[in-house]
């Protein structure tokens, strides 16, 4: 593992981190979703300039416009107006701000709470331990519906209803982690060494836990993509005009016999982020984790 | 292994209470009623008179106390949407079809998964390991309402070899008339990620066996081949997947809310939506205490199918992954 991320001596510097990215730069598929992911970002904070069209202009008088049909269109419009290409360019805004926000939250909470439990034990251990096990029986989209039902729909509301369960899968990784590493010499060593608690839980002995939490989330982001998309398929996601992949998929069903273009596109785009996400993240349990040596 | 069980036990019923709680929390977090949402205005009085029916003028926490001294007698109350039947038998009629839709996409994700799994690790490398790869690949990354609704296009659309939706005369029994035909598509559907998954399991769990000494060993003593198979790396393979079985099934069981809107059956998670919208609390409550229920049990199953396959594993050490 990183052990040798902070022991300052001075050897010649070739980190766990030099070592984990070569061996992540010479995993072709690896490398290929993070181009996927790169691109789909690059779409993401560049939508302004990028689309051809705001997202939410109807044009009354262009109306299901089919692909290559009218050259201000390339892929044609929606059952409203608004142009497609544009509205798939935002589609991506929406799905990366859900799926990482909802990963950042799921970090900033699970993180600590797992470590601080993880490390200390104890009355504090078993408490967070029984929070963890009543979320985990609460399945989560269900309870991301009741609390949509419960606050009102919207962007800000998919986020915080899936952050609500998203946190305690990196609670327990964490926890997990913590409590085999507290156990390790350098740990102990430190510890009696006299540096303080908080700098072992945060500095020490995360950098060793970061491994599996970075993995851990690049495996969520997808998941989060597909409970974003999913909400606003059967229309309890995102708000009109706001663009979302599943719920261009979703609306289009009405019309997807003769329009299969509405349908198509979305479908590519949600299946190429979550490809490319599914590539990274196998890509970088591999080269972090040195026993998966191809 | 009694003691054990006990505790497992006393940490569900825990687990249930909380859920319960923060379940009742939320639902009554909300100003306003299930009955003063409809478009049909009730006369004022007319609503307070079903409130007190139904105790919704009292106190949360008196209606919290109310329900459950009802719910350990298992008496769930009645749906605000249908009060001509109890929540417990919606909730049975309901749930029937789910578990029909979840056993048969049980069957056909692990049947298929494992299947594919075994071939792609035999022929490593090859062109059958390419395809599953692929299938498992297209599995896990096209969300399952998206396949469900091209499914539908190609084949009850376009093709109409199939029908697009419904669940055959369901709710009356368990079994369930195969030769009706609106169950392939569905159980199809929402069986492709699973069963992706799975294969995936069964593929890197049996390429890790093969290569083991204990395996070469077997060889080198002249075992036949599918004695090898069956006796060494079947049953060395076992364990990961039964963690994909443990994490799987309570999914299937409880049903996918997508899945069940989109074809149209009336299952356990296409009714909890409308129970939610509606805010139909009892239905709401009942749900999510039946899920938590059988995710509780599966949990408890799993651990117990580790030590009846994996004779290192034992019962009450606490295992920390």
């Amino acid at each position: 593992m990183a052990d040798d991320l902070d022991d300052g001596i001075d050897f010649e510097h070739r980190s766990f981190w030099n070592d984990a990215s070569r061996r992540f730069c010479r995993n072709r598929l690896a490398v290929t979703g993070l181009a996927i992911v790169g691109l789909v970002a690059f779409l993401a904070i560049f939508a302004d300039f990028l689309a051809p069209f705001p997202y939410d202009h109807a044009y009354f008088d262009k109306v299901l416009l089919e692909p290559f049909q009218h050259p201000d269109h390339p892929l044609g419009t929606d059952e409203v107006g608004r142009d497609y290409l544009s509205r798939l360019i935002y589609g991506a805004r929406t799905s990366l701000t859900v799926s990482l926000l909802v990963q950042a939250i799921a970090v900033l909470i699970g993180v600590p709470v797992g470590a601080l439990s993880g490390y200390f034990g104890g009355r504090l251990d078993f408490a967070v331990s029984r929070v963890i096990d009543v979320m985990t029986a609460f399945p989560s989209l269900l309870f991301a519906i009741l609390i949509i039902s419960v606050l009102d729909g919207g962007l800000p509301t998919i986020i915080i209803a899936l952050s609500i369960t998203g946190w305690i899968g990196i609670a327990r990784l964490t926890r997990a982690q913590f409590l085999t590493l507290r156990e390790q010499e350098y740990a102990l060593a430190a510890k009696a060494l006299g540096v303080p608690s908080s700098k072992i839980i945060f500095h020490d002995l995360l950098l060793n836990a970061l491994t599996p939490i970075l993995v851990a989330v690049s495996f969520g982001i997808p998941g989060t993509i597909f409970a974003e998309a999913g909400l606003s398929f059967i229309g309890l996601g995102i708000n009109d005009p706001l663009a979302s992949w599943g719920k261009m998929v979703g609306v289009s069903n009405a019309y997807v016999r003769v329009y299969w273009h509405l349908a198509l596109f979305p479908t590519i785009a949600i299946a190429m982020t979550m490809l490319g996400f599914s590539f990274l993240g196998d890509g970088l349990r591999d080269a972090l984790d040195p026993k998966y040596e191809e | 292994m009694l003691i054990y069980l006990a505790q497992r036990l006393l940490a569900l019923a825990f687990v249930l209470l909380a859920v319960s709680m923060i379940v009742f929390t939320l639902m009554h977090s909300v100003p306003g009623g299930p009955f003063d949402t409809q478009q049909a205005k009730l006369p004022k009085a007319a609503r307070e008179n079903i409130e007190r029916k139904y105790g919704l003028d009292k106190p949360v926490w008196q209606q919290y106390l109310n329900y459950m001294s009802h719910a350990v007698r298992f008496d769930f109350g009645i749906p605000y949407q249908q009060p001509q039947t109890t929540v417990a038998a919606l909730i049975g009629k309901t749930w029937l079809v789910t578990l029909q839709v979840g056993i048969m996409t049980i069957i056909v994700a692990f049947g298929l998964g494992i299947t594919a799994g075994m071939f792609a690790a035999y022929h490593q490398n090859s062109w059958v390991d390419n395809i599953v790869t692929f299938f498992s690949m297209l599995g896990v990354t096209v969300p399952n309402f998206v396949i469900a609704m091209w499914f539908i296009l190609f084949f009850g659309v376009t093709r109409q070899w199939l029908p697009t939706g419904g669940w055959g005369k369901s709710g009356d029994c368990l079994c369930y008339d195969l030769l009706c035909s609106d169950w392939i598509l569905p159980v199809l559907a929402y069986a492709l990620a699973p069963m992706a998954i799975i294969a995936r399991y069964t593929r890197a769990s049996i390429v890790d066996v093969i290569r083991e000494d204990y395996v070469r060993t077997a060889r080198a003593k002249g075992l036949g081949e599918s004695k090898v198979m069956r006796r060494h790396v079947l049953r060395n393979a076992q364990i990961p997947m039964v963690t994909a079985l443990g994490t799987e099934i309570p999914n299937l069981i409880t049903g996918s809310i997508f899945i069940e809107t989109i074809f149209r059956i009336n299952g356990l998670g296409k009714f909890f939506v409308t129970s939610t919208l509606n805010r139909d609390y009892p239905m709401i409550m009942a749900t999510f205490l039946l899920v938590a229920l059988l995710w509780g049990i599966t949990f408890m199953l799993t651990d117990i199918a580790y030590t009846l396959i994996d004779p290192r594993v034992k019962l009450g050490a606490k295992k920390e992954a």
